[in-house]
């Protein structure tokens, strides 16, 4: 890292009606560095670097790169300065061939009088792929006919094949595999011996401290600090974060207690084509079972196959009482509930009220022959949304409107009104800030006393060790080993079974 | 438990007034009263006469039946164009049932209505179309039909059932179809699943909302309320030829667009827009000719005001893009 | 074994021969069915002509259908561009009649498309108040009665003018797909609008374009029509929806066909397949009424085997 700015941040703020999401953010980057931005869901981050990159105007304040004052409308003039973002969310768009998509923007190098030299960028594009080790992604196709991992790394050549003299990466990693993740990091730690500079967003701390020179943290949308990487550990950020001592009570303390012999589900033999094979395991009464893993390892859909949601399933899940769940009316019926990792479009209805949000699976429950009373329905959702103290103005407030943790407290005050037994958590705590999700490992080990049986599928390690009776590690679609709850478990032992 | 402090001074209680659900929701009604104030005063008072509002009534009975069927096809954010070939199928069945028995007829209108809505229902199902290619498909093909069985005469019906053409009658059928429906979207499960599937048809389907089942329904109930609707025609007109019902849905998509039926479906349907919009677009159609203006004049001034009312009743808000 | 038939279905002259194969499966049924009074040379020749006009419209759609947008004026403008045109031509000669015919055509497109950016409402809703509003402007150009293309003016009528004219038109298409960003921009709104926005293109100039190169192409699609019908009337109550939709189903392949790269081929070969349809029944002694029947099946088994949605996905 050079002594020498690269970028001045002065006075940066934003409001999006009375959120006060970015509040006077001022801080400065050198060349040749790579600076991480951490806080929780909320604090900013995005926002900051959103403005940064055109995405959203200027709040107040401004950004000076290399001694040139930035007003960017969009990523294009972001990038004609030198700045350019890598997103979270899919940035490639189908129905264009590769090379469309790389110079998207910015095909005035292969115009001629309005003309454009569409064998030249095929060149150009092809040329660039190469350099970056992507030889087997063809420029003339269309980007439909690649998966999601290598529209990633087209994705990568487009933010980066002009040589931003800032990269943004804002949380893409949580998108990528391990072996996605390492052409990423190969990538910024180029940029970086290149004397130019990283803005990395993430929340997985554990990557942040491996992979940056420098963090700064930001809480509620106000700058707390910048920290040398080398003197941090994770306890460290996570104070920073949360501005206060975490305590003991994050996770589950108890150990030693023994698994019920008593089996609530048992899978046998479940395939989904392209997703699980041969899957079988039996959940207990009273346990949290963890499933870990990679990304992509089938884990996720081992929840959907659980709750009937799988396309072309094969094989059996059967309940205690003999019952067979193909489909998720059964199994919402008997019992289960799934809260999906994709929340916003799989668990709850975006453009409805939190009221019938939560009613939503207990109608039949709620109805007296058949009827359906208005009255019923509020007390019931007004009871189950204080009961997870959901922080909104009252039950027919729009679920669009709230932060993701109080969507995820909706997700959960519905099944919990539902009086599941058998609950399928898929990375139940993901995307949420650090407070709500001690909440939700506090309801979690009270609904396992209460005889409640969980399934908690986790990208996160620490949570899997932390809240789990019993561990199942999956890799490529099965599963490759299991563990018990013990202090003595670590990281490492659980990794070793998942690459 | 409110959380959200105001921290900014409101922009302008008008302004958001102006923007406000509640204004939203409240429009179609103010537009019936002023188009009704409107044609009222235009016509110097003729439209209120009595016998100008029992022919207005009369006109009321088979779009409203219509549209409520549609309705709930709509309120799942599809769409469907076949309402105006169903009727005229539909139609033509009811005749020629008619010299057999009403009640045959009565049922077999019905069941060819409810047949049409299961083909549209199965193809928008299980091969996962769009709706409204699916309807202009059918409608295509169902028009073709109609044509073809009227390709040498037209086909006329039963003496037996013109003599129901009875105001009470046509009053009672659509009330009744209106409680019914009113009852089944309020007070059971129905309501909620359709709503559920307009506003997040996947978190439906994961929150134990039988999806499938649900759409396929709704257009068999929108094609069975139009094949019911066949019935009060047929009555009132005596004899199908081959443009029965044409342009019918362009009608109802209008009526229920005036009465603030949100394109995109969903939470923010109402029940009431079904009677608004219907009411409103007859009143509207009836004062045009009452004022006798020209048929392509009185299409100019029916365009301006769906586009001006589309405009000011759209909830922007749920269409994240707008196609 | 079966990698190479994904590695075929991957390639772009899988597409073709999957159309040549409908072309001739459909021509094969009705040639066997009536070898006599059906598909002869001459015949699949008067076939082209007819099906080559509802491609142009195709053409035009194209733009407008993979932004994810619609049109339901198009109908009623091919009757009002082509009422301008008569107009004009009775007046103007040739000039007249093809600067009538487009202008008006693109002037249309502009309207809509300017009302489209400005009220921020669904575009099938927008045309479908702009179709009632654009087929009374007909009747009062048209003056109420049928407008008729003057004897000496009839090029685009026949052979070879109509066919050189839409010729024209195909070339027009592939040039500005493949040369110029608009074919890109457009695809790339159609994926997703959002990041179209971020990646600095002007949506709402780009919907502009399209709806004004739609209704360009619908300009010269009403040169052909009223050629080939030498007379044009012009009829309120949504008279004109029916004309929606013969283009329509030529863009259905079109965009059936995009991942091949090869969207006009389909868009042509697509809307001759429905013509031997419709003239193969016709020939086997069904009145003329069974064409909205043809129409209807027709399409109705296209966008069945081409434009499924995948499992789990939301449909509306």
């Amino acid at each position: 890292m050079s002594d020498k700015v690269l970028l001045v941040a002065e006075h940066i703020d934003k409001r999006f009606g009375i959120t006060h999401a970015v509040n006077d953010v001022s801080l400065t980057i050198n060349a040749g560095e790579i600076r991480a931005l951490i806080g929780e869901n909320g604090s900013g981050k995005s926002t900051f670097s959103q403005m940064l990159c055109g995405i959203y105007t200027i709040g107040g304040g401004t950004f000076t790169l290399d001694g040139k004052e930035l007003h960017c409308r969009n990523q294009v003039e972001a990038n004609n300065e030198g700045v350019a973002i890598i997103v979270q969310e899919m940035g490639t768009l189908s129905g264009l061939t590769v090379a469309e998509n790389i110079f998207l923007g910015h095909e005035e190098p292969f115009m001629h009088m309005g003309v454009k030299d569409t064998r030249a960028m095929n060149k150009a594009a092809q040329r660039l792929l190469n350099e970056y080790g992507f030889e087997r992604v063809k420029a003339s196709d269309m980007i439909d006919l690649y998966n999601f991992e290598d529209r990633k790394l087209v994705e990568i050549v487009k933010a980066t094949y002009m040589k931003p003299k800032i990269l943004v990466v804002d949380e893409t990693t949580t998108a990528l595999s391990q072996n996605g993740r390492y052409e990423l990091y190969k990538i910024m730690d180029a940029i970086r011996a290149d004397g130019r500079s990283v803005i990395f967003i993430s929340h997985d701390l554990g990557e942040v401290l491996t992979h940056t020179d420098t963090i700064s943290v930001l809480r509620d949308g106000e700058y707390i600090a910048t920290v040398q990487t080398k003197d941090m550990t994770e306890d460290d950020l996570k104070r920073l974060m949360v501005g206060r001592e975490i305590g003991t009570a994050y996770y589950r303390t108890d150990y030693g207690e023994t698994i019920s012999g008593e089996v609530v589900v048992s899978v046998k033999n479940v395939n989904v084509p392209g997703e699980i094979h041969d899957v079988s395991f039996e959940l207990h009464r009273g346990e949290i079972l963890g499933f870990g893993g990679l990304s992509e390892c089938g884990m996720h859909e081992v929840g959907k196959a659980i709750f009937g949601a799988s396309w072309d399933r094969t094989g059996s899940v059967t309940l205690a009482d003999g019952t067979q769940i193909n489909d998720i009316p059964t199994a919402i019926k008997h019992s289960i509930a799934y809260a999906s990792k994709n929340r916003d479009v799989e668990s709850i209805i975006i453009n409805e009220s939190i009221r019938n949000n939560i009613v939503l699976p207990s109608l039949d429950d709620l109805a007296d022959h058949g009827l359906l009373n208005n009255k019923k329905l509020t007390a019931f959702a007004d009871k189950y949304a204080a009961e997870m103290q959901t922080k909104m103005q009252n039950v027919n407030q729009f679920v669009s409107d709230l932060s993701g943790g109080n969507k995820q407290k909706v997700v959960l005050a519905r099944w919990i009104g539902k009086g599941s037994d058998i609950l399928v958590l898929d990375s139940p705590t993901r995307g949420i800030d650090v407070k709500v999700k001690q909440a939700i490992y506090g309801l979690m080990a009270d609904l396992r006393k209460q005889g409640k049986s969980i399934i908690m599928i986790s990208e996160e390690i620490p949570e899997l060790l932390g809240m789990a009776d019993r561990i199942l590690v999956m890799k490529d679609g099965r599963i490759n080993g299991e563990f018990l709850r013990d202090p003595n478990l670590s990281e490492e032992d659980l990794i070793a079974k998942m690459v | 438990m409110s959380n959200t402090v105001k921290k900014d001074q409101e922009p302008s209680k008008l302004r958001s007034f102006l923007n406000s659900d509640t204004f939203k929701g409240m429009l179609p009604f103010i537009g019936l009263v002023v188009i009704i104030v409107a044609m009222n005063i235009m016509t110097q008072g003729k439209i209120l006469t009595p016998k100008r509002l029992r022919l207005l009534l009369s006109q009321v009975y088979y779009p409203m039946i219509v549209a409520t069927g549609v309705f709930f096809v709509m309120t799942l954010g599809s769409i469907d164009f076949t309402e105006g070939s169903t009727l005229g199928l539909a139609s033509i069945v009811v005749s020629k049932l008619s010299f057999i028995s009403i009640p045959l007829a009565i049922l077999g209108g019905i069941l060819t209505g409810a047949a049409i809505g299961a083909i549209n229902g199965f193809f928008h199902v299980k091969f996962k179309l769009q709706s409204f290619i699916i309807t202009i498909c059918t409608m295509y093909l169902f028009r073709g039909v109609c044509a073809y069985l009227t390709t040498e005469t037209a086909v006329p019906a039963s003496a037996a059932i013109k003599a129901l053409d009875l105001n009470w009658l046509k009053i009672t059928i659509t009330v009744g179809v209106l409680l019914v429906a009113w009852f089944l979207f309020r007070f059971t499960r129905i309501g909620n699943d359709v709503k559920a599937v307009g506003s997040g048809e996947i978190a439906a389907r994961f929150s134990g909302v039988k999806t499938d089942r649900v759409k396929f329904l709704a257009f068999v109930a929108a094609g069975a309320l139009t094949g019911l609707a066949a019935f009060v025609n047929v009555v009132k007109v005596g004899s199908i030829t081959a443009t029965a019902g044409n342009q019918l849905e362009t009608q109802i998509l209008i009526s229920l667009v005036l009465g603030g039926l949100p394109i995109t479906g969903g939470a923010k349907v109402r029940f009431s827009n079904i009677i608004v919009g219907t009411l409103m677009y007859t009143v509207l159609n009836n004062g045009l000719v009452m004022l006798g203006y020209e048929s392509q004049t009185q299409q100019l001034i029916k365009g301006v005001i769906f586009l001006l009312f589309v405009a000011l009743t759209i909830d922007r808000k749920a269409l994240k893009v707008i196609k | 074994m079966s990698k190479t038939i994904e590695k075929l279905k991957a390639s772009r002259y899988y597409g073709l021969i999957l159309l040549c194969a409908m072309l001739l499966f459909f021509y094969g049924i009705f040639k066997i069915l009536t070898p006599s009074n059906f598909g002869s040379l001459s015949n699949l020749y008067t076939y082209l002509q007819s099906s080559i006009i509802y491609s142009v419209g195709g053409c035009g759609l194209y733009f407008i259908v993979v932004m994810g947008l619609f049109d339901f004026a198009v109908g009623a403008n091919i009757v009002l561009s082509s009422i301008v045109g008569v107009i004009l031509a009775q007046k103007y000669g040739y000039a007249g009649f093809i600067v009538g015919c487009l202008g008006c055509g693109t002037l249309i497109g502009f309207l809509i498309g300017m009302l489209y950016n400005s009220l921020n409402v669904p575009s099938m809703i927008v045309t479908v108040g702009l179709m009632l509003i654009f087929e009374s402007i007909a009747v009062y150009v048209a003056g109420g009665v049928k407008q008729t293309l003057p004897e000496n003016l009839r090029f685009f009528s026949g052979a070879p003018g109509n066919i050189i004219l839409a010729g024209l038109a195909f070339l027009l298409m592939y040039f500005i797909l493949n040369y110029t960003k608009i074919g890109t921009y457009c695809n790339a709104i159609g994926s997703n609008e959002f990041v179209a926005k971020n990646m600095g293109i002007d949506v709402k100039k780009y919907k502009l374009i399209g709806f004004m190169l739609l209704h360009f192409f619908v300009g010269i699609m009403a040169i052909l029509t009223v050629s080939y019908g030498t007379t044009m009337t012009a009829l309120t109550g949504m008279s004109t929806m029916s004309r929606n939709f013969q283009p329509l189903m030529g863009t259905f392949f079109g965009v059936a066909f995009r991942k091949y790269k090869m969207p006009i081929i389909a868009i042509i070969v697509g809307e001759f397949i429905i013509t031997i349809i419709f003239n193969g029944f016709v020939a086997l002694g069904a009145p003329t009424t069974v064409q909205n029947i043809v129409t209807g099946g027709a399409l109705l088994a296209i966008v069945s085997l081409t434009a499924r949605g995948a499992k789990g996905s939301v449909v509306k």
